[in-house]
């Protein structure tokens, strides 16, 4: 058997694989950051999970109704998206049913997918890569949706951190400050939403929570400004998905779920370590 | 005559269905430095809230420097205690600083040369210049209290409102910025919320009580009132202060 590194030269699916799990270690990185400092992490599950009624809903269009033009990974980005709104709206209305709320979205989205899915004529391959994630799935299309997403979370995250971190701090004070607090909780629920469509592609519904949470919280133990945290978290990401990727490669495993087994043994491992 | 800083006229306010605040109808002038005491439970936290414009009361007018409450423009800085922030947040002294100068951010995000002359002025003035670099949860109680002064103090409030800022301190912190409030005195209106009334009688020069409904009064009258059982509780003498320090039930 080749090595994991002579396999990248001859293998393009393997090299895009990397590329793509790189692309959203960034994402992840960055994003994951201001979920674990704002204790989105509930919310961010939700969405996530709710992400599988866009996915049965566009793959029954596919396969049951013949829409061609149509793709789960869009679909997955409208019920994320739509997700994040609710839940935002939900937090800024009724904050004191809030985590009921969530955890009835959670299972809702989930049950709304699996109808359709039951609906859905044929062996849905698709669905297993969603669910529990296939890295060597990813198509040239989708390595340009990662990075076109990357740049839009770059570009925004340049221009609205220090309002980010206004309000994961303090929201009192940035709303004496003249800052849209509302607004930009939402967006950031929004961007928590992308990121995590992006993850999906790594490491499956299941396991996605572990790739946003688990380095931003590592980085969290080193760290004493945001901005380092987000750069720590980015380099872990990578990481993780490297090592992932390679043991997966080796031992023949499935690539997620190595990535996600990687990054928690290591956070298991930095626990003691508290700042 | 200049228009007075904070003026509330007949304002009522309830949380579901209790009332909080009844009928509160006060004014304060322009560079005055109020203190605010009363029981816990007894709408202290709700009036700064009212004041600041997070909370709508149920009916009354609401004037702050001139604005209506809801409506309000820059000018207000508000201190909170230093404990009710999560000490493991990633935010170094020096950037929770800058974040006082959020109105003052353009469009990229990133703040001007002045923005941060002004956090490193503020610093100095606190005598947290040093720790500018530091995490803020490895800050000691007294010195959050002052990196969360200097935050509030970057923007050249109008209006400085304050929390409790010596609730978590010690001695010499709370004599450093009770100091410090003592050299504002008159730059700008402050009202302070406090629980320690010996001190809330040395530093102010008026004082409003809130217990639902509103008194205001004279720290010479404060004695005289507290004697008359406005709260309910016996008085209890501290070793150190000439004035008595009431517990709130």
């Amino acid at each position: 058997m080749i090595s994991f590194f002579e396999a990248l030269y001859i293998n393009p699916l393997l090299l895009s694989a990397v590329i793509a799990g790189l692309a959203a270690s960034v994402v992840s990185g960055i994003i994951g950051s201001y979920v674990v400092v704002k204790r989105i992490v509930f919310i961010s599950g939700s969405i996530s999970h709710s992400v599988l009624s866009g996915i049965g809903f566009c793959l029954w269009l596919e396969r049951a109704k013949g829409v061609t033009w149509i793709s789960p990974l869009f679909g997955a980005l409208a019920a994320a998206i739509i997700s994040a709104l609710f839940i935002g709206w939900i937090h800024l209305h009724y904050r004191q049913r809030e985590d009921s709320v969530i955890a009835a979205l959670w299972s809702v989205g989930m049950a709304i997918g699996i109808l359709f899915i039951s609906q859905t004529p044929g062996f849905n391959v698709e669905l297993t890569n969603f669910l529990i994630g296939n890295i060597l799935w990813v198509t040239p299309v989708d390595l340009y949706v990662l990075f076109g997403l990357d740049l839009f979370i770059l570009v925004t995250v340049f221009c609205l951190h220090k309002r980010f971190l206004a309000i994961c701090f303090d929201e009192e004070q940035a709303q004496l400050q003249g800052v849209p607090v509302n607004s930009l909780y939402l967006l950031l629920l929004v961007l928590t939403a992308v990121s995590i469509v992006l993850l999906i592609q790594v490491v499956g519904i299941i396991l996605v929570m572990t790739m946003l949470t688990i380095p931003a919280a590592i980085a969290n133990l080193f760290t004493k400004s945001l901005s380092s945290m987000m750069a720590i978290a980015v380099a872990l990401s990578c990481l993780f998905c490297l090592g992932g990727m390679l043991t997966s490669y080796h031992l023949d495993w499935p690539a997620g779920a190595t990535i996600a087994l990687v990054a928690g043994l290591v956070y298991v491992a930095f626990l003691p370590f508290k700042r | 005559m200049e228009k007075p800083a904070v003026i509330l006229e007949n304002v009522f306010f309830s949380y579901q269905n209790t009332p909080v605040l009844k009928d509160v109808t006060f004014q304060i002038a322009s560079g005055e430095f109020i203190g605010i005491i009363g029981p816990n439970g007894g709408g202290k936290t709700t009036l700064l809230k009212i004041i600041m414009g997070f909370l709508k009361p149920a009916s009354g007018k609401i004037e702050i420097l001139g604005h209506p409450a809801s409506s309000m423009e820059a000018g207000v800085a508000y201190v909170p205690q230093s404990m009710r922030f999560d000490r493991q947040f990633p935010i170094s002294v020096l950037e929770l600083v800058l974040s006082g100068r959020l109105a003052h951010l353009p469009w990229h995000g990133q703040y001007s040369l002045e923005d941060k002359r002004a956090a490193q002025k503020s610093l100095e003035s606190l005598g947290i210049a040093h720790l500018q670099h530091q995490a803020f949860g490895m800050l000691s109680g007294g010195q959050a209290q002052r990196a969360l002064i200097a935050r509030a103090l970057v923007s050249n409030p109008k209006l400085l409102l304050l929390d409790e800022p010596t609730a978590s301190v010690d001695s010499q912190a709370e004599a450093d910025i009770y100091a410090l409030l003592n050299q504002l005195r008159g730059k700008m209106t402050i009202l302070m919320v406090t629980h320690d009334l010996a001190a809330a009688v040395d530093q102010v020069q008026r004082l409003i009580c809130v217990q639902g409904s509103v008194i205001s009064i004279l720290p010479s009258e404060v004695c005289e009132h507290f004697a008359l059982g406005l709260y309910h509780t016996p008085l209890q003498q501290t070793k150190h202060t000439k004035l008595p320090v009431i517990n709130f039930p």
